[in-house]
């Protein structure tokens, strides 16, 4: 299956960001299949590593105002959380 | 009496074209950036307002970019001559909006183009409306960068128009900030969120130019009606599919849905009207989308924040500006008129006064200081009436020479702010907390008449003969100018 992209936004320092774990997070689709859907954001249930190829999707990170950083890394989204009922 | 206007943004387009203040783009642009990128490069250059006929993925949809970034567009939508000068444009502002409101009238559905194409359901999907990605690094799609969002008071019949962002989160959803000092702020978080109720909104895109300097002014008169006295002739106003507000019948797309209570979304960065992506990406208030209208072949129109000069910088400074010397005027101040530097990105206000007694700036900036608009005023420059308040140049000047480093300086602190500063550290952004200077130039008037500093200028130290002589005999002495 081709790799899919994925962008979000992080706020706090990277370093200290938690790697392998389950969490929530904000997340938005750079590669839909609908290019008209691309930048779509969602909440979702994802693992994440700073290795660009741990997980089988990308990760763009970028900072607070907006800053992208130069590397990658993978994410896997376990499921899209529904916010809304 | 009706005032030459505009009903919608299709005759205001033409309008720009007869005027030469138009290119009309026939090849496809996209709206990933690239659609962002020309009209933030229009906005910098004081070029002429891009019409995208072709948008990328989005056929049958257009788009219209800085619609009201120059001082001469803004000529043509009062439809007074293009180069009306700022003060002849701000004196026929203030003299339309000095008299009575003119209600809006309603029309049926059938007469109002918004309504030629209705989605609901899941039809009412944002994604199938091209939203530009404005600025590269954005938090996200922002479909209403040149627009308003309808709103109704839950006690009282008060609506208001007002320009607050929305960023494109998901298919039904928008995510925007609504400060807690502005109109809608007052409403939604002092008395919908106390009750748990969702707040209906409408946002309107693609509205005549008139609407949109009216949402983007402070006045207490109700926006609708103010357009009416802008326009010399009642709005026509349309009621929404799925609530009770009404929006104006000629508008290009109306999004219709709630206010969400309970629940916030992080929401930004964005570029903003400071010229800076400032604010930080933080949870804001949330949008459901219930139904989409929309013309044939709609345009979406597009404002690009960043670097002056955009709309939202000129025309608020435009508006904020007068209503400002509208209160120094109802207070008696001898002022000679009031200008905010678009280029100030609406934070510097330049007073003229005639320096009639002493204390007399401590008392302007007190009442711009203490006004309701007071977060968007962080520097008042009050100068004498030698000065000419249009004239950067004379400002500048009068700033540098007259305003004493210190005796000349007045600061303000805890002031109400917003979390839009690029001077304010975190903590102050983050409680919207603002400080705020006066620059007093005038001379004090204690000073002995023979002290007093002589200006030296062309105008000021020829005899009168000598002037019109020079006048006279400029070009023959070989001057082209």
């Amino acid at each position: 299956m081709a790799q899919k992209e994925y962008d979000t936004f992080i706020l706090t320092e990277l370093s200290q960001f938690p790697e392998d774990q389950e969490m929530e997070m904000i997340v938005r689709n750079l590669m839909p299949a609908d290019r008209r859907y691309k930048y779509r954001s969602f909440y979702a249930t994802a693992m994440i590593s700073k290795s660009e190829s741990k997980y089988p999707d990308r990760l763009w990170v970028r900072l607070g105002r907006g800053q992208l950083q130069e590397k990658p890394w993978s994410i896997k989204i376990i499921k899209e959380v529904n916010k809304f009922g | 009496m009706a005032y030459k206007f505009y009903k919608d943004n299709r005759e205001f387009i033409e309008a720009l074209k007869a005027n030469n203040d138009l290119v009309t783009i026939e090849q496809e642009v996209d709206w990933d950036l690239e659609m962002g990128a020309i009209v933030r490069r229009v906005c910098e250059k004081k070029s002429a307002s891009p019409y995208f006929k072709r948008i990328k993925d989005y056929p049958g949809f257009e788009a219209f970019g800085a619609p009201l970034s120059t001082y001469k567009r803004l000529a043509i939508a009062m439809g007074m001559n293009p180069d009306a000068s700022v003060p002849e444009i701000s004196n026929e502002y203030v003299k339309r909006t000095t008299g009575d409101p003119i209600k809006s009238i309603l029309v049926d559905k059938k007469k109002a183009p918004c309504k030629e194409n209705i989605w609901t359901g899941k039809d009412a999907d944002l994604f199938k409306l091209p939203g530009p990605m404005v600025h590269d690094g954005d938090g996200g799609r922002y479909l209403a960068t040149w627009h308003f969002v309808v709103s109704k008071d839950l006690d009282t019949e008060f609506v208001n128009w007002g320009m607050y962002r929305q960023m494109v989160f998901d298919e039904k959803t928008m995510v925007g900030p609504v400060l807690p000092f502005s109109d809608m702020g007052k409403m939604f978080y002092g008395k919908y969120v106390p009750k748990n109720k969702p707040m209906p909104f409408a946002t309107v895109i693609g509205c005549d130019p008139l609407s949109g300097v009216a949402a983007c002014a402070p006045s207490p008169i109700p926006e609708d009606e103010f357009t009416g006295m802008l326009m010399g002739a009642p709005v026509e106003l349309v009621k929404c599919e799925t609530n009770d507000l009404y929006v104006p019948a000629y508008a290009e797309i109306i999004i219709e849905g709630e206010v969400i209570p309970g629940i916030q979304i992080d929401e930004a960065p964005f570029g903003e009207y400071t010229g800076y992506r400032t604010s930080p990406r933080e949870p804001r208030t949330v949008y459901r989308v219930t139904a989409i209208t929309f013309r044939n072949n709609p345009i979406v129109t597009v404002s690009n924040m960043g670097v002056p000069t955009d709309e939202g910088q000129l025309l608020r400074s435009f508006s904020l500006g007068l209503e400002m010397r509208k209160l120094l005027e109802s207070q008696g101040i001898p002022i000679t008129g009031v200008y905010m530097l678009p280029e100030s990105t609406h934070h510097l206000v330049v007073v003229g006064v005639r320096p009639a007694y002493s204390g007399i700036a401590s008392q302007i900036a007190n009442l711009v200081f203490g006004s309701k608009l007071s977060p968007w005023f962080t520097m008042v420059v009050v100068v004498d009436n030698e000065t000419d308040i249009y004239n950067k140049d004379e400002v500048i000047h009068a700033l540098c020479t007259k305003c004493h480093p210190i005796r000349g300086i007045r600061k303000y602190e805890q002031a109400p702010g917003t979390p839009l500063y690029p001077f304010a550290d975190p903590e102050e952004r983050k409680w919207s907390r603002g400080s705020q200077v006066l620059f007093d130039c005038t001379f004090p008037l204690s000073w002995p008449k023979s002290d007093l500093p002589i200006k030296v200028s062309f105008n000021n130290v020829y005899p009168k003969e000598v002037q019109e002589k020079v006048l006279k005999n400029w070009k023959s002495y070989g001057f082209k100018d």
